[in-house]
């Protein structure tokens, strides 16, 4: 079943045409990896499918409710997390950031405990707890944006290049609590070049050359 | 009097709980206190809505700001003068020669300092910051909140530098506060006085306590500097 699918999605810099994209369509549950050589708009595709950057044309659809970028509607946006290949956490403390798109939900605070606690044993952050945010080394930044987004249960989960930059510990650490969101019922897409991830079975492959998607997604009924 | 006796009589007058003296020093913080208070909020906020939104003659109106930086204090004060005058238009308020009036004023002087440098300070913050926070579900206001708290150290460098402009300006204070003993006599206008009456021992205590201010605003200015760049 397709959960989130868009359509005729053009993005253009200046002259350059970095996207143009026939159709996309994600199924629920799937987890998918995005290839492409570097430059060819993977950013860019992941941004605009969280609506963090808005194409130049194009429409989607998420379940049985069209949409579109102006604006990008915030019902979509409880459902879609994007996550920076350089995530970036906030001046406060590693609970903070978790427990901050609880908080924008307006989940109260019993629930908002409980939930940082999960999410805390679920990235094995408790020894960061007291460490500033700005402190941390690159993987334990990104176990932190995980956690962040766990906590939400996205529906759909897009992470641009989370091993990039890692040393092979935090590249393990970080495979394994993706792979923890793929076996939950969220739509992962990776945008990646690391070879560990696209070797993973549950992934299906994603390839973006001259601004389009192929082959393409298998896409099942 | 010569220079050495003046400055004796200067630090026994410092170290004498001299009403005078202190009644001068506390009309200057309470009044420039007062002035930041108001002018903060606006100052902040007006930076902030300038740095976000996208609205026709906005670079028009950075120019203005940042040229307002600019602007001398006695031109500030001759025009608050102007409007606060019996003829003026809020002449019917009857503000003019009041602690209110140079409260007035040093909202004025200080709101472009705010507003520039609030405006630097989130044009400056780290684009992810807002996109995280959008992703992550917030609406605008938690995002404009989050942002100026991740920018907070800019923001109280901003505000010591306001401050320390404020609290040494003399030509507004002066034209529109009118140097009333006990009433809107602050450091710097009565240092102006003392000097020009040739009592420098009062001149001097109190330029001693005013450069005790600005330096300590200035540290504090170049602590938070520092921080932001983290
Ligand atoms: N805001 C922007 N302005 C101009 N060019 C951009 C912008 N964002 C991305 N690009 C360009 O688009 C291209 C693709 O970027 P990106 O989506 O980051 O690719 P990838 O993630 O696959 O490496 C790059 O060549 C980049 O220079
Ligand atoms: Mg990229």
């Amino acid at each position: 079943m397709t959960l989130l699918g868009v359509t005729d999605i053009a993005k253009s810099f200046g002259e350059r045409r970095l996207l143009a994209i026939d159709t996309l369509t994600l199924s629920a549950g799937q987890s998918y990896v995005l290839t492409g050589e570097n430059g060819s708009g993977k950013s860019t595709l992941l941004r605009i499918l969280a609506g963090i950057d808005a194409p130049d044309s194009g429409h989607g659809l998420y379940g049985a409710q069209r949409f579109d970028w102006h604006p990008y509607p915030d019902w979509l946006r409880r459902e879609v997390i994007y996550v920076h290949q350089h995530p970036y956490l906030f001046h406060s403390t590693v609970a903070d950031n978790i427990v901050y798109g609880l908080r924008a939900r307006g989940v109260d605070a019993g629930r908002r405990e409980a939930l940082l606690a999960a999410a805390i044993a679920w990235a094995r952050l408790d020894h960061l707890l007291a460490t500033p945010p700005q402190k941390l080394s690159g993987g334990e930044r990104q176990r932190v944006a995980l956690a962040r987004a766990w906590v939400l249960s996205p529906k759909v989960l897009l992470l641009d290049e989370p091993t990039a930059n890692l040393d092979a510990e935090s590249r393990r650490q970080t495979i394994d609590l993706l792979r923890g969101f793929c076996a939950a019922e969220c739509t992962t897409v990776v945008a990646c070049h690391d070879r560990d991830v696209i070797a993973l079975p549950e992934m299906q492959p994603l390839h973006l050359a001259d601004g389009r998607i192929r082959p393409r997604p298998v896409a099942s009924d | 009097m010569n220079l050495i006796d003046a400055t004796h009589a200067a630090l026994r007058l410092l170290l004498s709980a001299d009403p005078e003296l202190w009644s001068i020093v506390g009309v200057s913080l309470s009044v420039t206190l007062r002035a930041m208070l108001i002018a903060m909020p606006l100052g902040i906020g007006l930076g902030y809505l300038l740095a976000t939104l996208r609205f026709p003659g906005r670079r028009a109106l950075i120019v203005v700001v940042q040229g307002l930086l600019a602007s001398p204090t006695v031109v500030v004060g001759l025009l608050l003068y102007l409007l606060l005058s019996r003829q003026g238009v809020f002449g019917q308020l009857q503000l003019l020669f009041s602690q209110t009036a140079m409260v007035i004023g040093q909202v004025l002087i200080a709101l472009p300092v705010l507003i520039a440098f609030s405006l630097a300070a989130i044009q400056g913050a780290d684009p992810r910051a807002r996109e995280t926070a959008v992703a992550l579900g917030a609406a605008t206001p938690r995002v404009a909140w989050t942002m100026l708290v991740e920018v907070r150290f800019a923001l109280m460098a901003a505000v010591c530098n306001a401050f320390g402009r404020v609290v040494s300006e003399i030509g507004c204070s002066l034209m529109v506060g009118g140097n009333i003993a006990g009433v809107t006599r602050n450091m710097p206008t009565a240092i102006a006085l003392e000097t020009s009456k040739g009592d420098f021992a009062q001149a001097i205590a109190l330029g001693i306590v005013l450069l005790v201010v600005a330096l300590g605003i200035n540290s504090a200015f170049a602590f938070f500097q520092g921080e932001s760049r983290q």
